[in-house]
């Protein structure tokens, strides 16, 4: 049925895109549609998107890349979502000369600032009509002119030779003077700076923040992250080969690595036509399922904490624990599972394991249900989220906010349904979604999708098919594009690849689900008490780490931005 | 009502917490921990060197020899080197207690003789290695798995050549 329908949704778009002036138009893959439109046009094609979609057009990520040695160019590939006619539109334009130039989509696409920018510190590429064309990712001392993601920069090259040099004029150590630009004038005289970081005690995560606070509200936030970034493109492109990567895509993310491995392969597999048997389809929609319980048992635990409720905070994490020996059993490690290949997973989930997950599944689900429901019935704790930390569904949708956080704000989307990938093609599944939009509809958004995953593990455990576990494959064809895209517990997980020859990649981009949060905190906390902070900002469920693999995250200028370090600010505030 | 519950979930005895040190831990089957190399069964043939992703493993030749390096402060467990060795060479066990005083209590090294072309005389594999691919090949042939890729090229196309005059 969903297939039928689409396929004929596919048809039209390709004709709408022709008719808007794409130079080129093909379906790379399953719901993926390439157009390519040269730069001048860019803007105007995209304004025709915009009308012809409105609002179901959702800017996901931008992804630049360095084409010189193949054709002499620079490219810059959005990927717009269209979840409704469960299609991902890749925008593909091009720039010329070391000095590359393309318009910017910001103006027309908020959500796309961070992703230029990030474009612009790693490459190079200018990003004309940028409201904001500051650095994001690359520290302060950074010199102008060296863009690390560019082929002619080795990826082992020494930027500073001694550690003196990387100390500014006065021997300040400069890493580490997290300055961003002054605050925009909505910061008014007389108020209070309140800074946070480097280094947060619960989030266990080096992030810097700047408070503005007036009284007890905030006025201002600042955020400075991408202290992690650690230059994981890079290494990939540079040194690994095609099976390498998936573990290292996996340590993307300490919480979540599952997904980013079965992204990444799910690109690769995409860009080279490779079949993957159905079994394993099935063990990766059952290991992304016990991820996404863990993950959300283990946030369960931090937002208690962050409430003052250290019993749930242990009970959550109680219960949490069975979750992670079974993945033990099933992969021979609680996190960094090491089950995927390109082509297939690495283990078998036979009888005896199955057995164990189903018993782990009646247990957790038993002990989450009586706990939840009891604290959900506590007045204490209900009216403390309530009306929290509110992100209305126009700017869910404007700043492009996915996942748990975007359904708690009436935005049924999820990629399990929209772009349906491993075994979730097979089975159906209940997309939880909430609309009043603060921190309770996150608690009870999550609260669900913990309960609708036991479901589905039960599920594909039942209709698991017999059959082999890899697909057979030879040497890989070079200069495919791929794009893998799974429903990470925080969000939408997009990897776009572009295959090297000699089995290696030559162009790999993740952008994990934190990385459009985060643009969402600040609006959240516009005019919120500062004791409603921590809550709020991990009420995204943040993940630095994930978002900084790569690039960026910024302020956006005149917009308040926090994250979850607010706890500590209080304590000594 | 609520609250009741919660406050009696707290006082119920539920401990998940191991006696770990003081007892040992058991690791389910399959758990992925130290790898270990076989010294009597490694060949030298590079194929774990290849796949290993955070380069845990390298290979180094000074003529004589060639030596296989483990080094576990790199290594990430996936366990790529077990799945690929042909020989069953390379496993992972159930170890997990790393901690050592020095750098070098965290290396297993492999010294595996060269073995030299009977032609030119370079080193080019490892003599079991060799020894092994001369094992596989027909009585008439077992001769050159010990002449390096070089010559044997120069000696087929030798025959071949022949073979067409």
């Amino acid at each position: 049925m969903r297939r039928a329908s689409g396929s004929e949704a596919l048809g039209r778009v390709v004709e709408t895109l022709k008719c808007l002036g794409a130079e080129s138009v093909t379906v790379t893959q399953e719901g993926v549609v390439l157009s390519t439109v040269t730069k001048d046009r860019l803007r105007d094609f995209v304004r025709a998107l915009i009308r012809e979609y409105g609002k179901s057009l959702r800017h996901s990520t931008c992804v630049g890349a360095d084409l010189r040695p193949i054709r002499g160019s620079f490219s810059v590939t959005h990927v717009l979502a269209l979840d409704d006619l469960h299609l991902y539109l890749l925008v593909e334009t091009e720039a010329f000369g070391n000095e590359p130039k393309v318009p910017s989509l910001t103006p027309l696409l908020p959500a796309a600032n961070w992703a230029e920018r990030e474009a612009r510190d790693l490459l190079g590429i200018e990003f004309e009509g940028h409201p904001e064309p500051v650095k994001l990712i690359l520290p302060d001392p950074w010199p102008e002119g060296v863009f690390p993601l560019r082929k002619d920069y080795p990826y082992n090259k020494k930027l500073y030779e001694t550690p003196t040099q990387v100390r500014g004029v006065r021997g300040e150590p400069r890493f580490f003077s997290a300055k961003p630009s002054p605050p925009s004038e909505s910061v008014r005289e007389g108020c209070t700076l309140i800074p946070v970081g480097p280094y947060h005690p619960a989030l266990h995560e080096p992030e810097y923040y700047e408070l503005y606070v007036e009284g007890e509200r905030i006025v201002k936030a600042r955020y400075r992250g991408f202290f992690v970034h650690r230059g994981i493109e890079k290494l990939a492109e540079s040194r690994m080969t095609i099976n390498q990567v998936p573990f290292l895509a996996e340590r993307i993310c300490g919480i979540c690595g599952y997904t980013h491995a079965c992204a990444y392969c799910q690109a690769v597999e995409a860009a080279t036509r490779i079949e993957v048997p159905e079994r394993a389809l099935y063990i990766r929609s059952i290991l992304l399922e016990i991820e996404r319980i863990h993950s959300h048992l283990l946030w369960f635990g931090v937002a208690f904490h962050l409430l003052g409720f250290d019993t749930g905070f242990m009970v959550m994490w109680r219960i949490r624990e069975e979750v992670m020996r079974v993945a033990e059993a099933l992969t021979g490690n609680r996190k960094t599972y090491g089950m995927n290949l390109v082509g297939g997973v690495r283990r078998d989930i036979d009888e005896g394991k199955a057995s164990l997950v189903l018993r782990m599944l009646e247990s957790v689900e038993g002990e989450f249900r009586r706990f939840c429901d009891s604290v959900l019935s506590m007045r204490e704790v209900v009216e403390r989220v309530k009306e929290v930390g509110v992100l209305t569904r126009e700017d869910a949708r404007r700043l492009g906010a996915v996942g748990p956080h975007a359904r708690a704000s009436g935005l049924g989307i999820d990629v399990r349904v929209d772009h349906p990938y491993a075994a979730y093609r097979f089975v159906d599944v209940n997309v939880a979604v909430r609309d009043s939009c603060d921190v309770l509809a996150r608690i009870l958004v999550r609260y669900d999708e913990v309960i609708e995953s036991i479901r589905l593990i039960r599920e594909l455990l039942k209709n698991m098919p017999k059959g082999e576990l890899m697909a057979e494959y030879g040497d890989l064809p070079p200069l495919r594009v791929g794009l893998g895209a799974t429903e990470a517990p925080r969000g939408e997980d997009v990897h776009l690849v572009i295959t090297g020859r000699g089995n290696k990649l030559y162009r790999w981009r993740p952008r994990a689900p934190s990385y459009v949060n985060l643009a969402t905190v600040p609006t959240m906390l516009e005019g919120e008490r500062l004791a409603n902070a921590p809550i709020i900002i991990a009420s995204i469920d943040p993940c630095f780490s994930c978002t900084d693999h790569v690039v960026v995250v910024d302020l956006r200028t005149g917009v308040r931005r926090r994250m979850n370090l607010l706890r500590n600010a209080l304590t000594r505030g | 009502m609520g609250r009741l519950q919660v406050m009696v979930e707290g006082l119920g005895k539920h401990v998940v917490t191991e006696a770990y040190p003081w007892a040992p831990l058991e690791v389910p089957e399959g758990f992925r921990g130290k790898p270990v190399i076989d010294p009597e069964r490694c060949v030298g043939c590079g194929s774990c060197v290849n796949a290993c992703p955070p380069n845990a493993l390298t290979l180094s030749d000074d003529g004589r020899y060639r030596v296989v390096k483990l080094f576990l402060g790199r290594c990430i467990f996936c366990g790529r080197c077990e799945e690929v060795c042909p020989f069953n060479a390379i496993k992972l066990t159930k170890e997990f207690e790393l901690a050592a005083s020095s750098t070098e209590d965290l290396v297993q090294e492999v010294r595996l003789v060269m073995a030299k072309c009977a032609v030119c005389g370079r080193p080019y594999a490892t003599l079991r290695e060799v020894r092994k691919v001369a094992e596989s090949l027909p009585e008439n042939l077992k001769g050159l798995a010990y002449v390096c890729p070089d010559c044997r090229e120069r000696i087929s196309s030798y025959f071949v050549g022949f073979a067409r005059r």
